[in-house]
């Protein structure tokens, strides 16, 4: 089963951003929520090439005011 | 559930096999912290790598000199931090501050894991290419911020 190692960067917000381990792709579009506040993936890039179940991803979001997903 | 199968899902252990992953739980040691704990502080000397298993820890930076405190990352599930010290026994680079309501980690303490690397160096070898990787990846992280 691929597991997606994912760097998250916020922009135009003071949130330092994450890096986690997690078992689904993030998508575009798709609402993501770090402590108690809610952000848009705006972008999503893979860094590096995939190694073994692996995969390197970096991901830009901002600020929304919707509640999504809780990743923390 | 078992360690190794957790591990399995950690990139530091990235094409190792299943006996290889089990020499490694082997020295691994479970802490727990709650939120705000302080799992490693900036200008301590440090000899533990730690794998965060379940939550969150921020990596702060400036708590030692003179310079507002910052967090600089947040790191979840999977990830290792205090790696620096395994590598390069210098202090702490930064505070490292449980963030979520259990935080708990696994801990590689150096004595433990520089024997087990001396008894199998393909762990060894495997463990500091993987470390490499992460460091890369932490660093590209950093430069697209």
């Amino acid at each position: 089963m691929p597991i997606y190692k994912v760097s998250y960067v916020i922009i135009g917000n003071d949130n330092p951003g994450s890096i986690l381990n997690q078992e689904e792709m993030p998508k575009k579009g798709e609402l993501v929520q770090f402590g108690d506040k809610t952000f848009e993936i705006i972008e999503v890039l893979e860094l590096v090439p995939p190694r073994g179940e692996f995969h390197y991803i970096h991901v830009t979001c901002q600020t929304v005011r919707k509640k999504g997903k809780s990743k923390k | 559930m078992e360690l190794t199968k957790v591990f399995k899902g950690v990139d530091l252990f990235e094409g190792m096999s299943g006996d290889e992953i089990e020499k490694v739980a082997r020295i691994c040691i479970e802490k727990r912290f709650h939120k705000g704990g302080i799992i490693a502080k900036e200008g301590e000397v440090g000899d533990e790598l730690f794998i965060i298993m379940d939550g969150f820890v921020e990596v702060v930076l400036g708590e030692r000199g003179s310079k507002s405190a910052r967090v600089v990352v947040s790191l979840g599930g999977g990830q290792i931090v205090g790696e620096l010290a395994l590598i390069d026994q210098g202090p702490r680079s930064a505070t490292i501050r449980a963030s979520s309501e259990p935080t708990v980690v696994q801990v590689i303490q150096r004595k433990d894991f520089e024997e087990l690397c001396q008894i199998d160096t393909r762990i060894g070898y495997i463990v500091m290419h993987n470390l490499a990787v992460d460091l890369s990846f932490k660093l590209r992280h950093r430069n697209l911020e």
